[in-house]
């Protein structure tokens, strides 16, 4: 990041928030498209812990590798999301509940806005100072 | 893109869903066929699907997001309806006709499930949409 001041930690939670938003995305649509799959068994992750998991990751210090086998301090942030198997009940055919799937899916699309939202307002705001501040 | 990945996975419950209503289609269609080229009544047919992976992005293989596709397509193996009706051609020397092991019911209610599950999957395109759509507006 350039600019510690216009660029804080904000930026950066929104950031990984949208990708963990659109990662989760992916595992519900996996889910709602394996309605009838029989014996699977629908994946999530959990918003918060992985988000959490992910900021605390950020401040971790990497060490440069110069070579591919250099084993680095910490796993790398955004693919150690490991999504885990819902304890669903059997529905005499899978484990997949729909109505929990599309509730799911709702929630986590409002989720994906709001940081959506939220980062915008946020340009907005540098934006505005960027056009007062040349007056 | 990931949302494209999300967008296949879609797609290929669409696809499974519209196959599965082409069996559907196909029992019903076939409720009261007596001879087949295989010899004896229709049987009824099934769908039988499994997860499956999506081709390359190897951050969704991580996430272990699967679309479905379908395994194949099975008899169901139950066994024939009996009518009596010795003046039909096909009738047996009890005057028996085998009649498929195909079920108005169970076939009504396979399709209503095929529908809806359908439409959750058009559900989640939507869905895909609109966020890919609200993340074009970032820095607007």
């Amino acid at each position: 990041m350039p600019d510690k001041l216009s660029f804080q930690k904000t930026f950066r939670a929104l950031e990984r928030a949208i990708s963990i938003a659109q990662q989760r995305h992916s595992l519900i649509s996996s889910n709602i498209s394996n309605l009838d799959t029989s014996n699977y068994k629908a994946k999530d992750i959990n918003f918060k812990t992985a988000l959490a998991q992910v900021l605390e990751s950020d401040h971790e210090i990497n060490l440069a590798r110069t070579n591919p086998k250099h084993i680095g301090l910490g796993t790398n942030s955004a693919n150690s999301i490991e999504p885990f198997e819902e304890k669903g009940e059997w529905n005499g055919y899978n484990w997949v509940n729909i109505d929990k799937e599309m509730t799911k899916l709702a929630e986590n699309n409002l989720r994906y806005r709001t940081a959506t939202e939220t980062l915008l307002r946020k340009i907005a705001l540098l934006k505005e100072v960027i056009r007062e501040g040349g007056r | 893109m990931n949302f494209l990945q999300s967008l296949e996975i879609s797609a290929t419950g669409l696809y499974v869903q519209r196959r599965r209503m082409d069996v559907i289609a196909s029992n019903l269609a076939n409720i009261e066929t007596t001879h087949t080229k295989e010899g004896g009544p229709y049987r009824r047919k099934m769908v039988v699907m499994s997860p499956k992976p999506v081709e390359d992005f190897d951050k969704v293989l991580a996430l272990k997001a699967e679309g479905v596709k379908i395994d194949d397509i099975v008899e169901d193996k139950s066994p024939f309806r009996k009518a009596y009706n010795p003046s039909h051609p096909d009738a047996n020397k009890n005057g028996y006709v085998l009649k498929p092991n195909v079920d108005l019911i169970l076939e009504i209610t396979n399709m209503l499930m095929a529908r809806r599950a359908f439409e959750a999957n058009i559900a989640a395109i939507k869905s895909t949409k609109q966020m890919a759509l609200k993340a074009l507006e970032i820095g607007k």
